[in-house]
């Protein structure tokens, strides 16, 4: 008997770690608006419940550790752009 | 020493001939008698007081000087502690001392500045103490003013007939923009003020800086290459691009803020290929920038404030959803339950009674894996221990059929929970060496054999040593 939830049995929930807040967040609506429709087998519940749980720790902890990085735009000679990061007092004068 | 010594001036004498010493008391001079015939008007010294007294009254009793209009342009500017403001006002042939007295510095929203040229109203009269006269200035204006104002609604005129400033061009903003581009100084508190509400408010963004001269008749350029170099970069770390661009200049006087009129500048902004919020001067300055941008803010601040969510909204909103998340998956549980709690019932109908315990023991099975699996996911402790279910027998299955075709699909998905499943994700099942199910470490002693039960086949083990927990 082949085990049907073989692949959502990995820990690590795919990719949520690199994922911006909004894509996050938009997944994380997605993810209630279909467990709030119902209907679903019960293992989808829980897989889409555990990811759930994941993208929302996710976007709590892009909330809560966030720090503004703040860069300046260099032009050389040739015309080419470079982004270098303000030096740390010019970054925490705030 | 007589005051008849000095004769009265003769016009007609040659200017040089004035310098003679005629009423020195030169040594051996004899003294001449004064003229009998004017002695009213006689030669006689006065005082300091008394001279610049006269010449008070002299330029008081001039209409034109009591109430005029003077443009020039503001030479030095000095502040006295007690707030007055005194400066000199020239053009190429003449200078004339200015005073504005404190209260009138409040009344007039417009500040001297060197180098300025400005009109002034006031009246022209002597400062006794210093010995010099100087327009007391009531009102100030920057000279041209009414120039500027003519250039001003003609650009505007014609940008608008363009279609620049129409509402249907402006953009929306990006909700959540991940990169934001800043055209300001890199200089002043601009970039600062803005730094800090982003801090405050989206510290998840990340901001690029372009920096570029917001005064003087370079800023333009500046300005729109500012703008350009914004447009033209892209993060070579991440691919973003700026999604948004605050266009920014703290407050000053009109012509301080008159690049962000510059045709050149308002086409910039209305050509931008992202949004631009325009947060130039403060809360009463409007520019032609301000028309052009996809917003416009009352002041750089309030433009970084328009560029992002705030995050106390987003935590809050989050929160909100990850209760609906609990809420969902507990509802959806339940509707699980119920399903194969009605199968169970329609099984009663349709089996013998011999086949129906077997089924119904099956089925509660199943429940409790469902349950003890479902715990486990949702964080409980417990250990998930078991025996996995068998296949319904075939004969069983095929009378179950005409009960609905989503019970088969809710049994599926209990199969699917049973420990196999769990043991996928890296639990073991654990038994003594009578096939019973160890839950407790207490109720194991060094030196026993145990079956351990993986997802793919298991161990034949003997315990070491027993951690109480």
């Amino acid at each position: 008997m082949t085990d049907p939830v073989g692949s959502a049995a990995p820990t690590e929930p795919a990719g949520v770690a690199e994922m911006p807040f909004d894509a996050a967040l938009a997944e994380l609506q997605g993810v209630v608006s279909r467990l709030e429709q119902g209907n679903l087998p019960l293992e989808e519940s829980i897989a889409l419940y555990e990811r759930g749980v994941a993208l929302h720790e996710h976007c709590a902890r892009l909330l809560t550790d966030a720090e503004l990085r703040v860069q300046r735009l260099v032009e050389s000679a040739g015309g080419a752009l470079r982004a270098l990061d303000l030096t740390p007092d010019d970054a925490e004068d705030a | 020493m007589s005051h008849e010594r000095r004769p009265p001036i003769d016009p007609e004498r040659p200017w040089n001939d004035w310098l003679r010493p005629t009423w020195d008391d030169a040594p051996g001079e004899p003294s001449r008698p004064a003229p009998t015939s004017a002695p009213a008007l006689g030669p006689r010294i006065r005082s300091v007081a008394e001279v610049t007294r006269e010449i008070k009254d002299r330029l008081r009793a001039v209409p034109a000087l009591r109430d005029l209009w003077v443009e020039g342009e503001v030479g030095q500017v000095s502040m006295s502690a007690a707030g007055h403001c005194y400066f000199t006002l020239k053009d190429d042939r003449a200078q004339l001392r200015a005073v504005i007295f404190r209260d009138e510095r409040r009344a007039i929203p417009f500040e001297p500045r060197t180098g300025l040229r400005i009109v002034a109203h006031g009246r022209v009269d002597v400062f006794e103490q210093q010995g010099h006269y100087q327009l007391y200035v009531d009102m100030l204006q920057p000279a041209g003013l009414g120039d500027l104002a003519l250039r001003l609604e003609a650009i505007k005129a014609r940008l608008a007939a363009e279609g620049l400033f129409e509402a249907a061009r402006k953009r929306p903003l990006p909700v959540w923009p991940r990169l934001i581009g800043v055209a300001t100084s890199a200089q002043g508190a601009v970039i600062h003020d803005i730094s800090r509400v982003l801090e405050r408010r989206w510290p998840l963004a990340r901001v690029v800086l372009s920096p570029c001269l917001v005064q003087g008749e370079a800023a333009p350029i500046s300005i729109v290459a500012a703008l350009r170099r914004l447009a033209a970069w892209r993060d070579p770390a991440t691919g973003l691009r700026p999604e948004v661009v605050i266009l920014a200049r703290g407050g000053g006087s009109l012509e301080d803020l008159w690049p962000f009129n510059d045709e050149r500048v308002v086409r910039a902004v209305a050509s931008h290929p992202v949004p631009v919020i325009s947060g130039v001067g403060h809360e009463t300055d409007v520019t032609l920038t301000d028309f052009a941008a996809d917003l416009r803010a009352a002041t750089p601040s309030v433009a970084a404030e328009l560029a992002v969510p705030a995050r106390h909204d987003q935590a809050v909103a989050l929160r909100a959803l990850r209760a609906r998340l609990d809420a969902g998956t507990q509802r959806s549980l339940r509707h699980a339950r119920d399903a194969v709690t009605a199968e169970g019932r329609a099984l009663d109908h349709l089996h013998p009674a011999a086949v129906l315990a077997g089924e119904r023991e099956r089925v509660g099975l199943l429940l409790d894996r469902a349950r003890v699996a479902m715990d486990a996911r949702l964080g409980s402790a417990r250990t998930v221990l078991g025996r996995a279910g068998e296949r319904l027998p075939v004969a069983a299955r095929g009378r179950v059929v005409r009960a609905s075709t989503s019970l088969h699909a809710a049994r599926a998905s209990l199969m699917a929970l049973g420990p196999y499943a769990t043991l996928e994700r890296g639990y073991a099942i654990v038994r003594d060496e009578r096939g019973g199910l160890l839950r407790d470490a207490s109720t194991v002693a060094p030196g026993m054999l145990v079956d351990v039960r993986l997802a793919r086949g298991g161990l034949d083990a003997r315990v070491e040593h027993v951690r109480d927990s």
